[in-house]
């Protein structure tokens, strides 16, 4: 099969490392809120203000915004944009990217300094590059993971739930 | 890509709704929210300018529930059809698992449809990925329509490649469902 269409599986023991690097992050730079996300705009691994209702739709965003930035890069002749700020009145959000596949997401407040954000957010880019290389070579077969019966069980819930 | 979160026990898949603009995209997706138990679906979002035309993209993230002890998750996206946002669908394409073609079944709509065909194979292609591989579901919508194409002559001209199609009405919610499910059991048997 093309491997551009086989699933991203990102184990338990990654996604500890994962957890404990966004947690630093955070706890370093005072940030409210770190999130992993993939560049499909699905949601990895979040750390930070539990009260957070709309992770999903956030990551839907922040992943839009990012490849849309990329299409504006390959129109101004520029390889790619792999850092983006937007500073807002309460918060800000740093956005970086993740060897063109995930993408690293802070949201601060004004007692945070940008420039400690840059340099913080740099270095766990560099510790989860290595997890994501990790996570690429991972040769786990999907059956493994998801059960021979999940596919049945699967067109199941879908044909009981996608109904008029 | 499709992304399994081993620790979570989580499933996520991206499916996207393309086609020509007005085709009925947005209203696949409304139908949908309309439709679906509360507990199954979240906000529907979009990103449309004051006239309610897609500007970026509109998002609706279902929740299947736990399926074999995985929570299944289908975030569902539609693309602004127009041809002046051609990279905004690029951008919106990135990392999809599945496609639902919708094509407009109007006559004159019918050049358009190509077009927009023709370049989603591109853009599929630009990612990397093998379009004849790649899990499409069509939709010829608004068979409603006074004059729509028969389906004899669409198929001709866009279905090609042999996919699943279907016939729909978006408004009223026709073949709506059946396209989902198609899509979404495709995307599923490529996991």
């Amino acid at each position: 099969m093309d491997p551009q269409l086989t699933s991203q599986i990102v184990p338990a023991e990654e996604i500890k490392v994962i957890e404990e690097c966004l947690v630093r992050l955070a706890e370093d730079t005072g940030g409210n809120y770190v999130l992993l996300l993939d560049k499909s705009g699905q949601v990895i691994t979040a750390q930070g203000d539990a009260a957070r209702q709309d992770i999903t739709a956030l990551g839907a965003l922040i992943a839009g915004t990012f490849a849309s930035s990329r299409e504006v890069a390959k129109l101004l002749r520029e390889k790619d944009f792999r850092q983006l700020f937007t500073q807002g009145v309460r918060e800000n959000i740093f956005i970086s990217l993740i060897e063109d596949q995930w993408i690293l997401c802070i949201i601060f407040n004004k007692g945070t300094h940008i420039g400690l954000v840059k340099v913080l957010t740099k270095k766990a880019t560099d510790d989860l590059s290595v997890v994501l290389e990790r996570v690429r070579e991972q040769q786990k077969a999907r059956d493994d993971v998801l059960g021979s019966s999940f596919r049945t069980s699967m067109e199941d819930t879908i044909d009981l739930l996608f109904r008029d | 890509m499709a992304l399994i979160n081993v620790a979570a026990r989580e499933i996520h898949c991206k499916i996207v709704y393309y086609g020509p603009g007005m085709s009925g995209k947005t209203s696949n997706l409304q139908y949908i929210h309309s439709q679906v138990p509360k507990e199954t679906k979240g906000e529907l979002l979009s990103i449309a300018t004051e006239t309610e035309r897609t500007l970026f993209f509109d998002f609706l993230p279902l929740d299947l529930g736990k399926v074999r002890g995985f929570q299944t998750r289908f975030h569902l996206y539609t693309v602004p059809g127009q041809v002046l946002y051609e990279r905004t669908r690029v951008a919106v394409l990135s990392g999809a698992d599945g496609v639902v073609f919708v094509a407009d079944s109007q006559k004159h709509k019918l050049e358009e449809n190509i077009r927009s065909l023709r370049e989603l194979a591109v853009n599929i292609t630009r990612q990397n990925k093998r379009f004849q591989d790649f899990p499409v579901v069509l939709q010829y919508n608004k068979r409603d329509v006074l004059g729509a194409l028969p389906v004899a002559t669409l198929d001709k001209y866009l279905n090609t490649l042999g996919w699943q199609r279907f016939e729909a009405t978006a408004t009223n919610g026709a073949g709506v469902f059946d396209t989902l499910k198609a899509i979404s059991k495709l995307v599923i048997s490529k996991l």
